[in-house]
């Protein structure tokens, strides 16, 4: 069958709905979701029973990087410079010592060992040196295997952070084989550049934009989403253009509106979640349609082995380098080498030999198609076994959670405010029941010395207590405010402090 | 965590002002302006004013405890000033106040944040810790009395 406008989307929707209902079993299996929504592409692609014929590697390669640019943005815009902070310089050096490393030796192995042209064989080392942040979140998160924080915190940033060093890598690569020729300086220039310029910019327009959605004042809560959205493929689109790292620069995009404040974050944190995990299954289920698994037979030897070279040489190589200045300690690094997981990243790398014109462009495909494959498959679920062996598993102490944490502030027409019963109130005595509360404002909950307990009518108040009121709009919460500012008729003592009036003066000062 | 550890001296004063309630409110926002938790000083302050505007925070017993809830810090703050002259604070039970406790928490911590209220609640509501309170002279002193005091009670 082919894919054209008038099935794309039924056949669209029934992918998708097919991949949740898959994922769900996932979970209970311990498989990665990543996997389940590849195989299900590979399913419905060509050469499996879905016979759905798709081979467009410069359509896949647009919904890739339009994909990644929504994945990037969603990873910066959950990532807290206070847990980044501690780990920042490891992190960094992961994600780029750590990937120059790992390209470099795989590269090595390539040449010397499976024979390849250097170049080329660089070129493979580059496009999967990253470790992919989806696949990282998606499994740190999700199979819940209790990491310590610094830990997670420093794989889940390098994951987020090494895709530009990967891409530039790739790019001085196909630079040099479409030239001919070995500028080395060029390349180190280029390097320099694109890190510069996609830095600057990230940083630069995430201020910015932090200014232009906390000014911009429009009426509609969802338009918010929509200016984000707009505004992201802005710095990436801008940066690629004046030869930046459009992903570097999302990235940080992301990054630098998740630790300002910013109107209606909430709302926006909820909408680029959900962007994400969609952008995530469009991706892999389109990556999946494009390989053909027949093609990828030819090619298995040589991917079983340089799969084997990465997880136990090149990738542990990278981070043992990377890391020889920190502090961490050796099961930590062993672990770290063992969260390689290639993902989405490299496959979406790999369709730029294809849109270059490079020769064997298919090989490299196919190869690093299979190499993301296996290690998601097996890493991705060996993790939390192999985080057990090195005894990084710590139990949390388990969040006692009250009914509050339901985030009742997030709609907008909830106001949740607390109250203190004053001393010297009429109220203090009284049943709820006789306070005639407004209609519309409830006492969800009051707090006394520090308990939680349930209101009903027959509750009598304390002084001191407090109580948590919700009310639907702010309005009723002054008339809350003015049942509970009801004084004693007659004061014990005569105030000593000038005239007292319970009616409040407005702090307009 | 406890309230004493969070009471550092330079988030205490001991000598507010006695003019009227909306400059005791700025001198304990003052504490806390350039604290590295805050990230928006102006956002701040005005969320302790607008739960001001609300109910007094002047809630008896010589006591006000003016509090928020933001986004624009990266973790609770809590100062404390005193006063040894009177402060006309408009409580409801008519007293003056002479001890005031600012605590500026963060926006989704909604539990947590009543928790500490109810804590110094709790605590103020003990006549002989406020009467040790207002008797006390230094910021260090201050600390010891609250660090006694909550040791009376679990970690929060």
């Amino acid at each position: 069958m082919q894919i054209s406008s008038e099935n794309i989307l039924l056949m669209g929707s029934l992918l998708l709905l097919l991949t949740i209902l898959a994922s769900k079993t996932s979970f209970k299996l311990g498989i990665p979701a990543l996997i389940v929504f590849l195989g299900i592409g590979m399913l419905a692609g060509s050469d499996g029973p879905g016979g759905i014929y798709f081979d467009d590697p410069k359509l896949a390669q647009f919904i890739g990087i339009f994909s990644l640019c929504f994945i990037l943005f969603a990873g910066g815009f959950e990532t807290k410079w206070e847990s980044v902070k501690p780990i920042f310089w490891r992190g960094i050096s992961l994600a780029t010592i750590g990937v120059f490393v790992t390209a470099l030796s795989t590269g090595l192995f390539l040449h010397f060992v499976i024979g390849l042209e250097f170049i080329y064989a660089l070129l493979i080392g580059s496009i999967i040196s990253s470790t992919d942040a989806a696949a990282v979140f998606s499994i740190l998160r999700t199979k819940d295997i209790g990491l310590d924080h610094q830990t997670r915190s420093t794989l889940e940033f390098e994951s987020g952070s090494n895709d530009p060093m990967a891409y530039i890598l790739m790019l001085a690569c196909i630079n040099i084989i479409t030239s001919g020729e070995m500028q080395i300086g060029e390349q180190i220039f280029f390097l320099v550049k694109q890190m510069v310029i996609g830095g600057v910019f990230g940083y630069a327009l995430g201020r910015g934009g932090v200014y232009l959605i906390n000014k911009i004042n429009l009426s509609y809560e969802g338009l918010y989403s929509v200016l984000v959205t707009a505004l992201l493929l802005f710095v990436f689109s801008i940066t690629d253009l004046l030869g930046g790292n459009g992903f570097l620069a999302v990235y940080l995009f992301g990054v630098i509106l998740a630790n300002s404040s910013l109107i209606h974050k909430k709302s926006l944190v909820k909408f680029f979640d959900g962007i994400a995990w969609m952008m995530q299954s469009i991706m892999f289920l389109t990556l999946g349609l494009l390989v053909y698994p027949m093609q990828i037979l030819p090619v298995l030897w040589a991917g079983i082995m340089i799969s084997l070279f990465l997880m136990f040489v090149a990738r542990p190589a990278g981070v043992m380098i990377s890391l020889l200045f920190t502090k961490i300690n050796f099961r930590e690094k062993i672990f770290f080498s063992w969260v390689g997981l290639r993902g989405a990243v490299p496959i979406v790398f790999a369709t730029y030999p294809y849109i270059y014109g490079i020769k064997d462009a298919d090989l490299i495909f196919n190869v690093v198609f299979f190499i993301s494959l296996s290690s998601v498959l097996i890493q991705g679920t060996t993790l939390p076994f192999f985080a057990r062996k090195m005894k990084l598993v710590v139990h949390e102490s388990e969040r006692k959670k009250t009914p509050l944490e339901l985030e009742l502030s997030e709609s907008i027409k909830t106001e949740l405010m607390e109250f203190f019963v004053p001393h010297g109130s009429a109220i203090a005595g009284m049943r709820i029941v006789d306070l005639h509360f407004p209609r519309n404002a409830h006492i969800a909950m009051i707090n006394r010395d520090e308990k939680f307990i349930t209101p009903s009518g027959n509750t009598v108040l304390h002084e001191g207590d407090i109580l948590i009121i919700m009310a639907e709009e702010k309005d009723v919460l002054r008339s809350v405010s003015d049942i509970l500012s009801k004084r004693i008729d007659k004061p014990e003592e005569k105030p000593d402090a000038g005239e007292t009036t319970p009616v409040e003066s407005s702090p307009d000062s | 965590m406890r309230i004493s550890d969070l009471l550092t001296p330079e988030l205490i004063t001991t000598e507010l002002p006695v003019t009227d309630k909306n400059q005791v409110i700025e001198a304990m926002l003052k504490l806390i302006e350039n604290d590295p938790r805050v990230i928006d000083f102006q956002k701040v302050r005005q969320s302790v004013f607008d739960r001001e505007k609300v109910m007094s925070t002047g809630v008896g017993k010589n006591f006000a405890i003016p509090h928020g809830k933001t986004d624009s810090i990266s973790d609770l703050i809590i100062a404390f000033g005193k006063s040894d002259e009177p402060i006309n604070y408009s409580s409801l039970d008519g007293q003056p106040v002479y001890l005031v406790l600012l605590m500026v928490g963060k926006e989704n911590n909604v539990s947590f944040n009543i928790k500490i209220l109810s804590r110094v609640s709790r605590m103020m509501s003990n006549d002989q810790f406020r009467e040790k309170l207002r008797l006390a002279a230094s910021a260090d002193e201050i600390r010891t009395i609250f660090s006694e005091e909550e040791s009376k009670f679990f970690d929060l």
